[in-house]
């Protein structure tokens, strides 16, 4: 099951500091391998983030952002090719749109702007990836942890 | 008895005696004051039960899908937009349906009267009144304030689609602002929609009332009911309820008519459209897109430009 | 034997030091059970919550166990938590309801200790119906909007004073701390009279209805009852007496908890197996088990028809489908000779 993987615990040095745990959903082609780019130049960026690979940002549900919010990511990047680039010619238009309306129904319901992320990277573009999710980590930090409009308490007990 | 009842009666009975359907899906009188039921209507005698007023709340191209055969359909604006969405997602097959339209005035907002009445015993609709008999008080009401919201603002009172008209058409009132209610909601801040909305979750039971009374939700497997992935544990926590409301109105974005019968079927009074709403309004904005309008203009998820916007993108 | 308003709110002041009092308030979404500290905020004037208390005692959703792996060990954890309860301002239909709850959840074989631990430890304080709502038709189900039958403690509202009656031993040992009960007024003995002998104006025949339906699983009158049901579960959800269950595992990497939450025999899903056979497959076939169920199995079964009257089913169901209309129709059905 893909969402096992955002639930993934990577232990981490015991301080007080709020690192925060972002789930990222990197699509196979572009952003996938811009990541891969950023590691094979030995670019520095923050280790928050959770990678999970997903053909192409058209495969990206709604249900997997919210469900790692639900779940307890502090903050979620979801990345796909820039447009005209798609792999599979047109699944990041279509994407496209969807983002834009669930970037717009989170902020509606009072999600914090910040938390839930998207952009476009390509397979050459390994610094700017790790600029991404630098600034990612940084808004996400400042917002602190999931302050829980979807984080389920407990597991999915009753929270009253 | 209006004309618009008989001329339905007579519709119905003509089309059942003429073998053209096999079940005509219309409205009867309820056993509550101020509440029309879905009836199914098979044989041309059964045809004197329908009724047609400002209690018939259900969207009946619900039922266009589950009702095996050939039917004929009551529709309102709202419902026959629905039906277009239907059949251009091959769920229903034109030859199959016959429209009754008819044209809406609006439908009534029981919940809003039994605020102020206690629980309804009796109830008199005439022009463009309602003598209300409740267990609390008596009161008058201008039919008017106690409208549905969604009629409050409808655009499509006149079916789209029609095989017949029956009454006469409603004028479509001239909206100032259009979506006024929702940019309402944009402008408070997140701290309030925030509360407003956790506020209205936590009154959710998961009946799947909305769900189901939902013309558009007719997937086999609900993703709330799938269990690999399982999505949602079952919980009526307050997060997960905003899980199940939020994917499922992502899910309806592009195909949501605005037909209201989500927040009128939720026996606990959760505000369903106001998210429905939104991503109506930014549907509408974004990609010039309203549903269940024509059958030719493909459903807006389903096309993208190559110049859609990306505000939505980091800035990095 | 009757006790002042003032003089009762200080006793159930009094009480929240060693209960945890639940009892119907008003807020956004109507009138509901809720935990309540002071007396004021109880609501006083109401018809019937909007949703049964049955979930006082039989949560929607409920942690059964906890487990977690550590090492090689697993370490299980019991979640059951209880306090001692009182749930105040339980109409006549509700309490019935708790007490056919009571037989569903303890048989021969099996007691279920988390509907018990909290059923034991609560107190019933019933409250007659001064007003009726034209969806009541509890006087049908064997009770009257008057009958002290699953309170531990039975109230009269007299408007500004109870009529009190300790029904069981533990409804006395509580009332044994309400002071100065005094004796009633003529008038106020005469008004108790009328609201004893107030029934439901909506009525329908359960008499035969048992033994009808016995006849009936083959049937065509399932075929329309069911056809404008749009199968959610806003009935069940809403009855004080349903209580299918589904149990299932919330596993998150290496510890999980065992839960308990309601399910409806209206949903497709309630019987689907994990073959993929659905034994109801048929919208039809639910509608028959849930009229059987509360009509005809749970009589067999437990002696009483599973169905108080409270009339909630029909208020909250979103295309109006009426059980009194059902059970209209299979007393109208005719029997078909197989």
């Amino acid at each position: 099951m893909i969402m096992a993987e955002s639930q993934v615990n990577v232990s981490q040095p015991e301080t007080n500091e709020f690192k925060p745990k972002i789930a990222a959903f990197l699509c196979n082609w572009c952003s996938y391998a811009g990541a891969d780019l950023a590691g094979v130049g030995r670019i520095q960026y923050p280790a928050s983030i959770r990678t999970i690979r997903v053909p192409c940002s058209g495969r990206i549900n709604p249900l997997y952002v919210l469900k790692a919010m639900a779940n307890g990511a502090d903050g979620v990047l979801v990345s796909g090719c820039h447009p005209g680039d798609c792999h599979y010619i047109s699944g990041n238009y279509v994407a496209r749109r969807k983002f834009a309306l669930i970037q717009s129904l989170l902020k509606h319901v009072g999600l914090e702007e910040g938390r839930v992320n998207f952009s476009w990277v390509s397979a050459a573009e390994g610094g700017r990836f790790a600029e991404v999710v630098k600034g990612v980590t940084e808004r996400v930090t400042a917002l602190g942890p999931n302050n829980g409009v979807f984080k389920v308490a407990d597991g999915g007990g009753t929270d009253e | 008895m209006n004309s618009i009842i008989s001329d339905i009666r007579e519709t119905a009975r003509q089309l059942l005696a003429d073998g053209k359907v096999d079940v005509v899906i219309g409205y009867e009188k309820g056993s509550l004051p101020l509440k029309a039921t879905p009836c199914f209507v098979r044989s041309p005698q059964d045809a004197d039960k329908l009724i047609w007023d400002e209690t018939c709340e259900n969207n009946l191209a619900a039922f266009a899908t589950k009702t095996a055969g050939k039917k004929a359909i009551v529709a309102k604006g709202c419902d026959s937009r629905a039906l277009v969405v239907l059949m251009q997602e091959n769920q229903l097959v034109k030859d199959d349906l016959y429209v009754i339209g008819v044209s809406c005035q609006g439908v009534i907002d029981k919940k809003k009267i039994e605020a102020e009445t206690g629980e309804i015993l009796e109830a008199i609709i005439a022009e463009g009144k309602l003598s209300v008999k409740g267990i609390a008080c008596d009161k008058e009401f201008n039919f008017i304030d106690v409208k549905d919201a969604t009629c409050q603002t409808c655009r499509y009172p006149n079916p789209v689609i029609e095989d017949i008209h029956i009454g006469g058409s409603v004028e479509v009132p001239q909206q100032t602002v259009a979506f006024a209610d929702v940019i309402e909601m944009e402008n408070r801040t997140d701290s309030e929609r925030q509360a407003y909305f956790q506020e209205q979750m936590k009154k959710c039971i998961r009946c799947y009332a909305c769900r189901n009374a939902c013309p558009m939700c007719y997937c086999s497997e609900c993703f709330v009911d799938c269990n690999s992935p399982k999505w949602l544990t079952g919980g009526v926590d307050r997060a997960e309820n905003l899980l199940f409301q939020a994917g499922r109105v992502l899910h309806l974005a592009g195909r949501c008519v605005d037909c209201g019968a989500c927040s009128r079927a939720c026996p606990q009074g959760v505000d369903i459209r106001a998210l429905n709403r939104k991503l109506t309004k930014d549907v509408s904005e974004m990609y010039h897109h309203e549903a269940g309008i024509s059958e030719e203009v493909k459903p807006a998820l389903n096309v993208y430009s190559a110049d859609d916007p990306e505000a939505f993108l980091v800035k990095e | 034997m009757k006790i002042s308003k003032e003089k009762f709110g200080q006793s159930f002041d009094a009480l929240t030091a060693d209960y945890q009092i639940i009892a119907p308030i008003a807020d956004v979404n109507g009138v509901n059970y809720q935990v309540v500290k002071n007396f004021s905020e109880v609501k006083q004037d109401y018809l019937n919550s909007k949703l049964p208390p049955k979930s006082f005692l039989f949560p929607q959703h409920e942690k059964l166990l906890s487990y977690k792996k550590e090492g090689k060990d697993v370490i299980v954890k019991n979640e059951l938590k209880v306090g001692k309860t009182v749930l105040f301002g339980i109409r006549p239909c509700d309490a019935k309801g708790m007490l056919l709850l009571d037989k569903v959840f303890k048989n021969d074989a099996y007691t279920d200790p988390y509907y018990f631990e909290r059923r034991d430890n609560t107190v019933v304080i019933g409250v007659a119906c001064n007003k009726i709502a034209p969806t009541c038709f509890c006087s049908s189900m064997g009770i009257s909007p008057s009958s002290s039958e699953g309170s531990d403690i039975f109230l009269i509202d007299l408007g500004d004073s109870y009529q009190v009656e300790a029904v069981t031993e533990k409804g006395k040992a509580i009332a044994a701390s309400l002071v100065e009960l005094v004796e009633l007024t003529t008038e106020e003995q005469a008004q108790v009279d009328t609201i004893k002998n107030a029934q439901t104006t909506s009525k329908v025949d359960v008499a035969t209805i048992t033994s009808k339906l016995g006849t009936m699983f083959n049937h065509a009158y399932w075929d329309t009852l069911q056809e404008k049901c749009i199968g959610c579960n806003a009935c069940s959800f809403s009855c004080p007496t349903c209580h299918c269950f589904d149990i299932s595992e919330e596993v998150r990497k290496n510890e999980g908890t065992r839960v308990r939450t309601w399910d409806g025999c209206m949903s497709p899903l309630f019987t689907l197996h994990g073959s993929g056979h659905n034994p109801r497959n048929k919208h039809e076939a639910r509608w028959r088990q849930r009229m059987m169920h509360k009509f005809n199995y749970f009589v067999q079964n437990n002696g009483d028809i599973a169905c108080v009257g409270c009339g909630r089913c029909i208020k909250s169901c979103p295309v109006n489908l009426d059980i009194r209309q059902a059970i209209d129709g299979v007393n109208k059905a005719e029997l078909v000779v197989e």
